[in-house]
């Protein structure tokens, strides 16, 4: 029983925790079309945005503001300076945020150097459900991060700037033709996904190890995702966390780091392959 | 210090010995290459090999440098593939004339320039290594699994009454030595195996294999993870509270390591190895006060793969003495036995490998306390590679 609930609680982690860091890149894939190869590097600016908001001696809470605006400030420099001329050209794209991603992790060098880097967990311990022994930041960070999905879900249904953003991606030109200011519009979007790219490196920082190189892990985890989930749409970024997240916490169960590394391969070469629009196509 | 004022005042430095020098008209310099990662995930460990190189050329050309003539370190970067770090070692020596290569990288690098040198260059390895291979004219000065577990693995049974073993590891050829070699003292402390796996460099989620350590029982797990891995898995140990369930013994486990798992999840977590920042013999100590009073304090912290590039070099100067030469063959004949004093001791070299005190560390917050010292280790170096 009690390892049942461990079980299923770390697939809970696994899906969530993957569908945080996806969020970002599925905005802007999704949204603009742009495959943001910086990605990883936004989400340990995030990573260190927590550990200088601790090492400070200021309240971790005040570190995710702080996350959001660094890495949004960083996208948005990112979108005027470079990506707003490539847009429809989706190789010149990949090239250019590779580019950058080289470029923020040479930044994070020098501001932070090389060493690991360790955030402190805001609560501490672990708390019994059911019987079965849980860390207690792993059960707060899947709440906040399952709120947070539905907000977002909400507004994005709800909202008039939900609205203009799905006119712009389904007919730019049209959308432009009647008043929808479509660049402005994309730069939001750009700026909304490297935001929330920092925040899920801020919310995961207390549980990760944090180094200049540890974006490059997410950027290729969140591939998957995409590939199984189905290019844009925040029920893809859910399908495909589940199946990836899934996937992997069960396999590795039964076969091994190895095998669960491997099944996940497997899986999104199968869908690049048999199904290339993933489960929840957008078209 | 940042990249560039290393740079500036490391050039600066051997510029100011080098015109100081009255040796230094009397024949060209003896140059050492150095193999050290500069980039990559093992990048971390560049600038503490940078500083300790250093600081142990300006230590011997001070003292009137090797066979009377000054020395000079030229740098290679093998933080890449070890294919990659094969080219550098080619060009430091065919282009830049080293007299010998001092490597600082991964086991799977050393066997490619190994291969590649087939003796014809002096090549001092310093790292922890796995044991059991020998190459010609390459000398292996870190810590073999035997030294490291062949007295810590009885002493820990003993203090805390191990019985149930669980080895977790990246999936290579260094974790698998070490496991091998850990099976046998293991066994005949009366203890038994409950698990052992190995991970790619690529996982980033140990959740089932904590699962797997709880179900079995284990109250002590070796730890061969590497870098970021061991950094990830023991933050998710602890938060799993497995800290109470069982003690955690590392054979790399150093500083920087340490600082990426933190205060908050290093509890009865042991490390053992031949040099520790913390370690307080009058060696360490001399050593550790001339580093961060010429780096200042916030130089990259002292570990045992940095220290190692600085016994490197004091090995070679032991080694080249007392040859009389930098010839290989010389050296080879001249090197069994020669003795070299370094931060953790003296030193003695034994058919390719050295025999070293070994200690035994413990984390106390986000530092390590000695908690033992085993004297003279030997390698126990058996090669199986012919």
């Amino acid at each position: 029983m009690q390892e049942a609930i461990v079980f299923s609680l770390n697939v809970s982690y696994g899906i969530i925790s993957l569908a945080l860091l996806v969020l970002g890149l599925a905005i802007i894939f999704g949204l603009l079309g742009v495959l943001n190869m910086a990605h990883g590097e936004l989400v340990a600016i995030g990573a260190y945005t927590a550990w200088a908001v601790q090492s400070a001696g200021l309240p971790l809470l005040l570190a995710l503001p702080v996350a959001a605006v660094a890495a949004g400030a960083i996208g948005w420099l990112m979108e005027i300076t470079i990506i707003r001329h490539l847009y429809r050209r989706p190789f010149d794209t990949l090239l250019a945020t590779w580019g950058i991603s080289i470029l923020l992790r040479e930044a994070i060098k020098l501001c932070f150097g090389l060493e690991y880097k360790s955030v402190i967990e805001p609560v501490g311990g672990s708390i019994t459900i059911l019987g079965a022994d849980y860390p207690t930041y792993r059960i707060w960070l899947m709440v906040a991060v399952v709120l947070g999905f539905v907000g977002l879900f909400l507004w994005y249904r709800r909202s008039h700037a939900g609205t203009r953003v799905r006119a712009m991606v389904a007919n730019p030109m049209l959308a432009s033709a009647v008043g929808i200011e479509t660049a402005k519009l994309a730069r939001r979007a750009f700026v909304l996904g490297a935001a929330s790219a920092g925040l899920a490196g801020c919310l995961m920082a207390p549980l990760i190890r944090i180094d200049p190189y540890m974006g490059v892990d997410y950027l290729l985890s969140s591939f998957f995702v995409l590939v199984v989930g189905g290019l844009g749409s925040l029920q893809g970024v859910f399908i495909g966390s589940g199946v990836i997240g899934g996937a992997e916490t069960a396999a590795s169960t039964i076969l091994g780091g190895t095998g669960g590394y491997v099944t996940v391969l497997v899986i999104s070469i199968l869908f690049l392959w048999l199904k290339p629009g993933g489960l929840y196509a957008r078209r | 210090m940042d990249r560039r004022n290393f740079l500036k005042t490391t050039i600066g430095a051997l510029a100011a010995s080098q015109i100081a020098s009255p040796t230094w008209a009397q024949g060209k310099p003896l140059k050492l290459g150095f193999l050290i990662p500069k980039s990559g995930p093992a990048g971390i460990f560049g600038p503490s090999s940078e500083t300790t190189t250093a600081m142990a050329i300006e230590e011997i050309n001070a003292s009137g440098g090797i066979l009377g003539r000054q020395v000079e370190a030229l740098f290679g970067d093998a933080g890449g593939a070890p294919s990659d770090t094969v080219q550098a070692a080619q060009r430091l020596w065919r282009r830049d004339g080293v007299d010998a290569l001092i490597g600082q990288h991964d086991s799977a690098s050393r066997e490619a320039v190994a291969a590649m040198l087939r003796g014809q260059l002096t090549y001092v390895y310093t790292p922890v290594n796995e044991g059991g291979y020998c190459h010609t004219n390459t000398y292996s000065l870190g810590e073999t699994p035997d030294q490291q577990l062949a007295p810590v693995i009885p002493y820990l049974a003993k203090e805390h009454g191990l019985k149930k073993w669980y080895l977790i590891g990246n999936d290579y050829v260094w974790p698998r030595g070490t496991n091998a070699a850990a099976k046998t003292y293991i066994a005949e402390t009366g203890g038994e195996i409950v698990g052992e796996e190995y991970h790619p460099f690529t996982v980033d989620n140990f959740d089932t294999s904590l699962t797997r350590i709880r179900e079995s029982g284990a109250d002590a797990v070796l730890i061969t993870l590497v870098g970021g891995a061991s950094v990830t898995f023991n933050r998710a140990f602890a938060s799993f509270g497995l800290d109470k369930q069982a003690i955690r013994l590392g054979t790399l486990i150093e500083e920087n390591t340490l600082a990426g798992i933190g205060e908050a999840n290093s509890n009865r977590m042991y490390s053992t190895a031949g040099y520790f920042d913390a370690l307080d013999t009058p060696a360490a100590l001399a050593f550790r006060k001339t580093y961060y009073d010429r780096f200042g304090a916030d130089a990259p912290v002292l570990n045992t793969l940095g220290e190692g590039c600085y016994e490197g070099a004091m090995a070679l100067r032991a080694m080249f003495e007392a040859a009389g030469s930098t010839e290989t063959d010389a050296v080879a004949a001249a090197a069994n036995g020669v003795s070299y004093t370094g931060p953790r001791g003296t030193t003695t070299l034994s058919e390719g490998f050295a025999a070293s005190d070994i200690y035994l560390a413990t984390a106390k917050g986000a530092v390590f306390e000695i908690v033992q010292r085993f004297e003279k280790v030997a390698p126990g170096n058996a090669c199986t590679n012919g």
